[in-house]
């Protein structure tokens, strides 16, 4: 069975190409366009890895993220933002994630950080 | 007195000549006599009083010469002391001779009484000096009108100076130009001053419009990086369906593939050149800032009508910020207060309040009597890129705000009840919970 993906960004283009790439690789994907519509649709128990843009109107990256953590999911996550930030990708694994992408987001640097977690 | 006495003896003479009469004249010349004498007391008292008057009213005539003469010493005096160059020119000659100079003339100018008494005024400007404002000086005095202008002066020694410089014709009963007289000032340490002013003034906004360049890139980059993502990701994806047919679809796509990461990578570098200073905090006292920077944007204030008023708590902590950044926070709220004052017929009043807004938080208010913010607009007020302004970037709010939240406080704005509005900030006085 493959592994599910969740994207969530407010820029409705940049959800339908990654969607469409992570389907090459035969991924299950589901793409959001606020936080608060994958928390509406997605239950904290349902399997899946989560690509979480960081700056989004409502809740942000960070927010979310803390939000799973504190539901005690342990949800594997992605941050990919389009802002380079000096200490983003440490500030990612501090708080549990996989890490930090910065945008454009190569397919296969992608793929293989999300199959970390698969194996 | 003696030429007074003989008028009473010719009459006796006079008497005695009826001599028919003689014992009554006698008697009554007697009487008369007595009379005449008392009568001549009298006048000779008023006479005496009339001379003493006479001898007063000179010797009031030698006082008020000699209040004249004190009035001269005391102005001559206060000539000499003044600080300001003052001097005067015989205005009858060809030339322009000085006929009086007072000492701060001589430090002035650096040329001793001597030098100076006779000399043509005009070369003691020393030979730089511009000929075309010499020129017209010496146009305006001679038809009569005041002059007042300000230059750049040389002493003996070559040494430069700016002096603020006033003639002003001197004209006798006649109406006709005697002599003219003149303040000269060295007003060269006001000059560097205001030099000074400007230059901090020209040091903000040159950070304030790096600051918006920055945040204009990097809202930019933020924009272009959305469909470079996903250019990269359909391409990519379309090389992989593609898998090993169509290899001229496949290298067109890879084409796709290496300019989207050399445009990613322009964005990059620009980024990375445009990376704003971190903020460096150092105790700062609010109301001084509040002081320095009206202090840079004064002749705005002034050239535009707009009364200032201050209302600062002067018993204020001291915060923990950056002095650019929040200068630069000040400046622009009360940048758009004076825009926003711009077509207003009513009186323009600016205030800028600081106030303890709990034990914890500083509050510093700008408000306006502008045209105030439309309801429409109040949202996207600190949006990027919103601006009312023709030539407006719509940037000053949005970095505004940032500066403010990376200080841990907050900035708002409301309208006023009567006219205007009011843009205000918070700054806690306990930053340690910012700092991760």
């Amino acid at each position: 069975m493959s592994l599910n993906i969740y994207i969530v960004d407010d820029d409705e283009s940049v959800c339908r190409a990654l969607k469409t790439l992570l389907m090459t690789y035969d991924f299950q994907v589901k793409t959001f366009n606020s936080s608060q519509s994958f928390f509406d649709t997605v239950g904290i128990d349902e399997p899946g890895c989560l690509l979480l843009d960081i700056h989004m109107p409502g809740l942000d990256g960070w927010e979310v993220q803390k939000r799973i953590l504190d539901s005690g999911s342990d949800r594997p996550v992605i941050f990919i933002s389009a802002e380079k930030q000096d200490n983003a990708a440490d500030r990612a694994l501090k708080v549990g994630a996989l890490g930090f992408l910065q945008k454009p987001v190569n397919g296969q640097t992608l793929v293989d950080l999300i199959n970390g977690v698969k194996n | 007195m003696k030429r007074k006495i003989k008028i009473p003896l010719g009459t006796i003479k006079i008497i005695k000549k009826n001599k028919s009469r003689a014992p009554l004249l006698k008697k009554i010349t007697r009487g008369n006599l007595e009379e005449q004498f008392r009568h001549q007391t009298d006048e000779l008292k008023i006479r005496d009083g009339q001379i003493k008057q006479a001898a007063n009213r000179e010797k009031l005539g030698a006082d008020r010469e000699k209040v004249a003469e004190e009035q001269i010493y005391i102005q001559t005096k206060a000539m000499e002391s003044a600080s300001d160059g003052i001097f005067i020119i015989g205005a009858k000659k060809f030339n322009f001779p000085i006929i009086y100079a007072n000492a701060s003339f001589q430090v002035l100018t650096g040329y001793t009484k001597n030098e100076i008494l006779g000399q043509d005024y005009f070369l003691l400007y020393g030979v730089d000096a511009d000929l075309r404002i010499v020129g017209e000086i010496k146009e305006t005095i001679r038809q009569g009108k005041p002059f007042h202008g300000e230059m750049l002066n040389f002493r003996k020694n070559g040494q430069k100076f700016w002096s603020s410089l006033r003639i002003t014709p001197v004209r006798d009963s006649n109406g006709a130009v005697t002599h003219f007289v003149g303040i000269q000032t060295d007003t060269s340490l006001m000059k560097q001053r205001n030099l000074e002013i400007e230059e901090q003034r020209e040091e903000l906004l040159h950070v304030t419009r790096v600051g918006k360049l920055a945040e204009f890139v990097s809202s930019l980059a933020h924009e272009i990086s959305q469909p470079l993502t996903a250019i990269l990701s359909y391409a990519q994806a379309g090389q992989r369906l593609l898998k090993d047919r169509e290899p001229q679809l496949h290298e067109i796509l890879q084409y796709i593939i290496n300019d989207d990461q050399r445009a990613s990578e322009v964005i990059r570098r620009l980024r990375y050149l445009l990376k704003k200073s971190k903020p460096t905090f150092e105790p700062l006292d609010i109301n001084v800032l509040i002081k320095d920077t009206t202090t840079l944007i004064m002749p705005h204030i002034t050239a535009k009508n707009i009364s200032m008023k201050f209302n600062l708590d002067h018993k204020l902590p001291r915060i923990q910020g950056d002095r650019i950044q929040l200068q630069q926070v000040l400046l622009n709220l009360i940048s758009n207060s004076l825009e926003a004052m711009e077509d207003s017929k009513d009186p323009r009043e600016l205030l800028i309040v600081s106030s303890l807004k709990n034990p914890d938080t500083i509050l510093v208010q700008v408000k306006d009597s502008g045209c105030g913010i439309p309801e429409e607009n109040m949202k996207k007020l600190f949006g990027h890129f919103f601006t009312n302004k023709p030539d407006g970037l719509g940037m000053g709010l949005s970095i505004s705000r940032s500066i403010v939240e990376a200080h841990g406080g907050q900035l708002e704005a409301r309208n006023n009840p009567d006219r205007g509005a009011t843009f205000y900030f918070t700054i806690p006085l306990n930053m340690k919970t910012v700092h991760e």
